[in-house]
């Protein structure tokens, strides 16, 4: 978005799709950049990994390998899509590439909820508190930027970690929806986890201080 | 995206408001531009705005709440009101969301 008044000395520059995105939000251990092109090739692989369909079940995922047909068309989609904000993790250091995504999705913004979703795709670095942190720092951002006042999360009833690093957040679980999920050969209960915003602010305190970045660092994918 | 610098960003409507031209995406990256022209707006006392969306190209949830902050803030002013010029591509995004109705709009050209 550019006003028309003033250019200031930046304003050419915000023209130049980034390949890498703009950062959203840092972390301690990870930062949050947007989604680009450039990971529909990560997108591709995560897709095509058992273990995260049975673990996350990802209508996101779902949605790219099944209905897109992994379509490069899906980053337009995603890019406009004005109910999700989608948000690629990646780690300081040792990574070469995202270690996953995290995303805010159903966003109500009159009604101020929204569901999250946060996949971690990289089997070595999971149990390293980048999930949790990832969690953390979109939440923030619902809460500051979106202006929510309380997140939404299932879960499989097998997925310990994911609940653990919810409880860790200061989700509550708040109920459970009965044999809800379905892995293809078993059906199993949906754990239902939700944050206030008050509990949200509560566990900020607790933590070191984040807050989004104001401007985000780099260029945002600007479409003509 | 191209910037025309020959046009005026705040100009005055023929209903009183202080038009602010927005051009390119309105987005997560973008949107704190946005919140910050408007508060530069409130402390010169220019309350009474209509942002005129007809030139973006891509509006998102961020977008949204930063638009829905402006109405907000604006409205919590003393006569102050906030009218959005909106094209397709902005009202889609607003009818998607279900936040056209928290709006008051006045469509563009087109629409």
């Amino acid at each position: 978005m550019t006003s028309v008044e003033g250019q200031g000395p930046d304003a050419p520059s915000r023209t130049i799709p980034p390949a890498r995105g703009s950062v959203i939000s840092r972390g301690v251990r990870v930062y949050l950049r947007t989604f680009t092109p450039a990971d529909l090739d990560h997108l591709a692989q995560w897709v095509d990994d058992p273990f995260l369909e049975r673990m996350v079940g990802s209508e996101f995922l779902h949605s790219y390998k099944h209905v897109w047909d992994k379509s490069p068309a899906f980053f337009e989609a995603v890019l406009t899509d004005p109910t999700q904000v989608v948000l690629v993790i990646e780690a300081y250091q040792g990574w070469t590439k995202p270690v996953g995504v995290v995303r805010l999705f159903n966003i109500h913004l009159l009604e101020g909820y929204a569901f999250l979703e946060t996949i971690i795709t990289d089997v070595r670095a999971m149990k390293r508190g980048f999930g949790v942190e990832a969690g953390k720092l979109i939440s923030y951002y619902g809460v500051d930027v979106l202006g929510l006042r309380r997140i939404e999360a299932k879960v499989y009833e097998y997925n310990a970690l994911s609940m653990n690093s919810l409880r860790r957040n200061g989700f509550r679980q708040e109920g459970i929806l009965r044999q809800a999920g379905f892995d293809g050969e078993k059906y199993w209960d949906l754990v239902i986890f939700g944050i206030l915003k008050e509990e949200i602010e509560a566990q900020r305190k607790k933590d070191k201080v984040y807050l989004p970045l104001d401007p985000p660092e780099g260029n945002g994918r600007e479409p003509s | 995206m191209q910037i025309d610098p020959a046009m005026p960003a705040v100009a005055l409507t023929g209903d009183g408001l202080e038009r602010l031209r927005l051009a390119g995406p309105l987005t997560a990256v973008t949107a704190p531009e946005l919140r910050a022209r408007i508060r530069q707006a409130v402390a010169a006392g220019r309350t009474r705005l209509m942002i005129d969306l007809q030139a973006v190209t891509v509006l998102d949830a961020s977008g949204i709440a930063a638009l829905l902050e402006a109405r907000r803030v604006l409205e919590a002013q003393p006569s102050g009101t906030l009218v959005l010029c909106a094209n397709p591509v902005v009202c889609r995004a607003l009818k998607d969301t279900g936040t056209i109705t928290a709006f008051a709009l006045s469509a563009g050209p087109g629409m």
